[in-house]
């Protein structure tokens, strides 16, 4: 391959010969010369190309035109994820190379500026859920669960069983099932109440038996419904030194109790509800991981911590990454986790963005969406269409459409046509769909309006 | 060339700020304010204390904070097993475009066939480079796709009523994930030493292998910078015992497009697309560990697999999998990231991946020949062979001479704003110094960082104690990583308690 160059290639030809000449090597295949030949490939790479960064930028374009956004359709998905508004001020930060094209900071010393920001994460997650300690990141809520689910059992060492609620979101269970599969942890769901949609609590006490190491429920729980009868339950638990975890849209902490005020020992979420990016297609993420402080316990968390320490001038501290002796790299197969790459920059994104929204702005938009989810119901009631539960809500709701399974397409084509993200079908009877509404901040009325207007076109077409 | 790292005595965020300020004005509805009837229980009492800060002052504080941060712009970010290449800026404006940012996962299909079409041949494209022909982009991590890919081989044994394959085996110079992956999973680890060449020993390897083999976890080239050549006896081995290969990719970057890992007997892989296929580490994540099978283990990917349907001319979410493995991540991995990594690959193509590979294995071994002529400095294990993208020099002789070892050398280097190699990594080499330049030098900034190496330890035979007294330069001065542990200050909420009880700001101890 004579004269290749290229931007993303440092050297030049002249700078290879250089090289070469000063190892005593005619060849770059000399350095490849311990490999055996039978393995290695003769074919031709079947790989797309493209001449100029011009045309990457048009083909990659080309192919995103096909999609359809939020922006050009009104949204009423959610189901842990939320469609937010990303302030310019933020993502002029996230393009700062100096944050997104640095490494885990290993040398503290040069890397100050993500151990701050992170530490200044950790310290706003703290605040929102009120908990002592948060890591810097998991993959995502359904990850965080599978993390939580493994540190009860290490908090508890003598049990092998963990609960969770059946109004757990359907994809965090199947990566909870996954992720305690190789722990031989047995998970043990409990059923909601089917009026209010609640946790079935005389179920829940009843399954807190031997060998139970921590509880798992969501709050609001993925119907949308708030947990509000949980005190007893709490209570057993802690009783019994089960370890209870709490999930929670973070979005709604600016009008709901932090799950560290009402008993939570460890609280998971999203914080992409909190504005750590936008939808993305469902990733990157960030799992919120956050606990009570307990010298035992929180050696057991996964992830990584950013705590402060001293430096060589008096008066001075700094930000290092610590409790590193839990972790993979150091720890090998006794580590905590064995999660190495995690969100960083997601979770610096969440803090410039809780930063830049304030408490102010955290009520407001917790309010905005109470109010535009609650209109909606309302207004649907009017046309005689119900929700399935009858139970307090925050932005989610299950609205009672029965949609039958061969009319399913049918109806996301009818909403499409009037460009509505009808919500996420559920099916309750195994035969028809109801729907799971979220109302985010940057509906309207008038969008909620012709939301109910196409519900009833529809029952009436 | 004199360098300085920026320095601010930057507060923490909750000292900035009065109440009544604003950072940013949400949008607001329309609808009629009403009462809210959350019961009282779940009703928020009091409001978090979050900062209240004008626009301005956020995005100073935040500057400031940037610019006491190293990265890959500000100069050579040689760690070794990281491949820190550049972040094409190109893949980060089309990482913005609407019509990626703004779709959400359960979307109807007709919505996102832009999108699913990326993501197939982002799927054909991987594997054709593994030489494997499944593909998911599930996991959000390398660490994930191990935890995935040793699902996959749990689920084939099982399949096949082969429950007592509980055992992995693991080279010691093998990344810490490996080991960690394979707990996390239920399975038994079992690690065999490296031999004279730092390569696996085939006799303790044999030695090992039993009806209990399930597979064994690899990356080649090791994280010595040696290729694994007898990898087809290897794979004999492990094959013949009933077990699988799986391949950490976190060294493909040596062999894109000219060895493919399917051709040297592996069953399952993963590729960093953080690494090697250039999308940014965000000072720690996210990044994409994409899955790559082979047929047999095909039947337990997770779902759903992005699949064309041919007939209907239209890409679809394919949830039908029977046996699947189920879930890696709440939804299909990190997207955002993996639109990246399409576009770098589509930036080169073959021939572009292949000539990136060489440069990066020209690199390394430039650096490491000059490196060891450095008195102190060794390269352990079979010096004759030729490294690939990453070499790991021993500083043990310096160390037992001056006293100063791995860590000094880092903390200089970045005195003078070249970031450090990974160090006391690989765990066989003691006080190891892993080098990956990556193909984003060239020759006099690799000259430069050699002369750099040479002038400190220098300076460190001269007198050992700037050795352990450095970084000098940087924003702040070396660190007390063990006070850190010993006290756990983790949050703002901590430090308010603290200072409650009068033990902020914490004291010096008198000997420090």
């Amino acid at each position: 391959m004579s004269n290749f160059s290229h931007p993303y290639i440092a050297n030049s030809e002249q700078d290879k010969k250089e090289m070469l000449a000063e190892l005593g090597l005619n060849s770059i295949d000399e350095l490849y010369s311990d490999i055996p030949d039978s393995i290695r490939f003769k074919g031709k790479l079947e790989l797309p190309h493209f001449q100029s960064e011009f045309e990457v930028k048009e083909h990659i374009e080309k192919l995103l035109s096909k999609n359809v956004s939020t922006r050009e359709c009104r949204s009423f998905l959610g189901g842990g994820l939320l469609d937010v508004y990303i302030p310019a001020a933020q993502d002029e930060l996230l393009r700062r190379t100096e944050f997104y094209s640095a490494y885990t900071p290993y040398q503290p010393e040069t890397s100050q500026g993500t151990l701050h920001t992170l530490f200044e994460y950790q310290s706003m997650i703290c605040e929102l859920l009120a908990m002592d300690t948060a890591n810097c990141s998991m993959y995502d809520w359904a990850t965080a669960l599978g993390e939580a689910a493994l540190m009860t059992a290490r908090i508890n060492k003598k049990g092998n069983k963990f609960l969770y609620t059946a109004a757990t979101a359907p994809n965090r269970k199947e990566v909870l099932k996954n992720y305690v599969s190789g722990a031989k942890l047995e998970i043990i769901e409990i059923p909601y109440d089917k009026e209010t949609g609640k946790m079935d609590k005389e179920k829940a006490i009843e399954l807190m038996g031997e060998g139970v190491v921590g509880i798992y429920f969501e709050n609001p729980n993925y119907f949308g419904v708030i947990e509000d009868e949980i005190e007893e339950v709490i209570k057993v638990a802690k009783e019994k030194k089960i370890v209870v975890v709490a999930g929670v849209d973070t979005s709604s902490l600016g009008i709901m109790e932090a799950p560290g005020n009402y008993g939570a020992d460890i609280a998971i979420g999203d914080a992409q509800s909190i504005g750590a990016g936008p939808l993305n297609y469902g990733g990157p993420l960030a799992g919120v991981f956050a606990m009570k402080f307990d010298k035992k316990w929180t050696r057991q968390m996964p992830g990584r911590i950013v705590g402060i320490t001293l430096t060589p001038k008096k008066g001075k501290w700094a930000f290092t990454n610590t409790l590193q002796t839990r972790e993979q790299h150091i720890k090998r197969f006794r580590a905590t986790s064995n999660i190495c790459t995690n969100e960083a920059l997601m979770a610096m994104s969440t803090a410039f963005h809780l930063a830049l929204l304030g408490p102010q702005g955290l009520k407001e938009t917790g309010e905005s969406m109470y109010y535009n989810a609650h209109y909606l119901k309302e207004e649907l009631e009017k046309i005689g269409v119900k929700t399935v539960f009858n139970s307090e809500f925050f932005n989610t709701f299950l609205v009672d459409l029965k949609i039958p399974k061969d009319k399913k397409e049918e109806f996301t084509k009818f909403m499409l046509e009037r460009k509505i993200f009808a919500g996420i079908p559920f099916s309750l009877d195994g035969e028809t769909y109801d729907y799971l509404i979220t109302t985010s901040y940057l509906l309207k009325k008038k969008d909620l309006d012709d939301y109910v207007k196409a519900i009833e076109e529809w029952r009436n077409e | 060339m004199t360098y300085k790292q920026a320095t601010y005595d930057e507060p923490l965020i909750f000292e900035l700020g009065k109440p009544g300020r604003r950072g940013h004005l949400p949008p607001k509805t329309d609808v009629p304010p009403r009462e809210i009837t959350i019961p009282s229980n779940m009703k928020r009492k009091e409001p978090p204390q979050l900062p209240e800060i004008h626009e301005g002052e956020v995005v100073r504080h935040y500057l400031h904070l940037s610019q006491m941060n190293y990265c890959v712009d500000t100069g050579i970010y040689p760690l070794g097993s990281c491949t820190m290449k550049y972040n094409p800026k190109i893949n980060e404006a089309l990482a913005r475009n609407e019509k990626l940012c703004y779709i959400h996962p359960y979307q109807p299909e007709e919505t996102v066939q832009g999108i699913l079409e990326l993501i197939y041949n982002l799927q054909k494209i991987l594997s054709e480079l593994a030489g494997l022909p499944y593909c998911t982009l599930q996991p959000a991590a390398g660490a994930a796709g191990e935890y995935l890919g040793l699902n996959l081989i749990r689920a084939y044994h099982h399949d096949r009523g082969d429950y007592d394959r509980i055992d992995i085996i693991t080279p010691d110079s093998s990344h810490g994930t490996n080991p960690a992956s394979t707990v996390m999973n239920g399975f038994n680890i079992i690690e065999i030493e490296s031999n004279k060449d730092g390569q696996v020993d085939l006799e303790a390897l044999k030695a090992v292998v039993s009806e209990k083999t399930a597979g064994f976890m690899i990356t080649n080239p090791n994280t010595l910078g040696i290729f694994e050549s007898q990898i087809e006896e290897i794979s004999k081995i492990i094959h013949d015992a009933g077990g699988l290969l799986y391949y950490d990719g976190a060294n493909f970057n040596a062999i894109v497009g000219m060895i493919r890992p399917g051709e040297m007997g592996f069953d399952v892989l993963h590729f960093n697309l953080h690494k090697t296929f250039s999308t940014p580490h965000g000072g720690g994540g996210p990044g994409s560990g994409a899955v790559c099978c082979s047929e047999r283990l095909s039947p337990y990917l997770p779902v759903p697999i992005v699949e064309f349907d041919k007939a209907n001319n239209r890409y679809f979410l394919n949830y039908d999998i029977p046996k699947t493995v189920g879930k890696i991540h709440g939804y299909y991995g990190n997207i955002a990231i993996a639109l990246r990594g399409y576009a770098y690959i589509c930036a080169l193509g073959a021939d572009g991946l292949i000539e990136t590979s060489r440069q990066a294995v020209l690199n390394a071994n430039y650096v490491m020949r000059k490196l060891e002529e450095i008195d102190g400095l060794v390269l352990k294990y079979n010096r004759e062979l030729p490294r690939k993208h990453e070499c790991v020099l021993d500083a043990t002789p310096l160390k037992h001479e001056i006293g100063v070892g791995a860590m000094d050398i880092a903390k200089m280097l970045i005195s003078r704003g070249y970031h450090a190699p990974t160090v006391l990594f690989p765990l066989i080499v003691h006080e190891a110094l892993m080098i990956e330049p990556t193909e984003n030098e060239n020759k006099e900034s690799l000259d430069r960082y050699i002369q750099v190496f040479k002038e400190e330890i220098a300076k460190a035979k001269e007198n050992p104690q700037y050795a352990h007294d450095a970084p000098y330069n940087t924003a702040v001065g070396r660190v007390d990583d063990a006070w850190a542990t010993r006290n756990l200050i983790l949050s703002w909420k901590m430090i308010k308690e603290l200072e409650k009880k009068g033990q902020w700001p914490p004291q010096w101890p008198e000997d420090h």
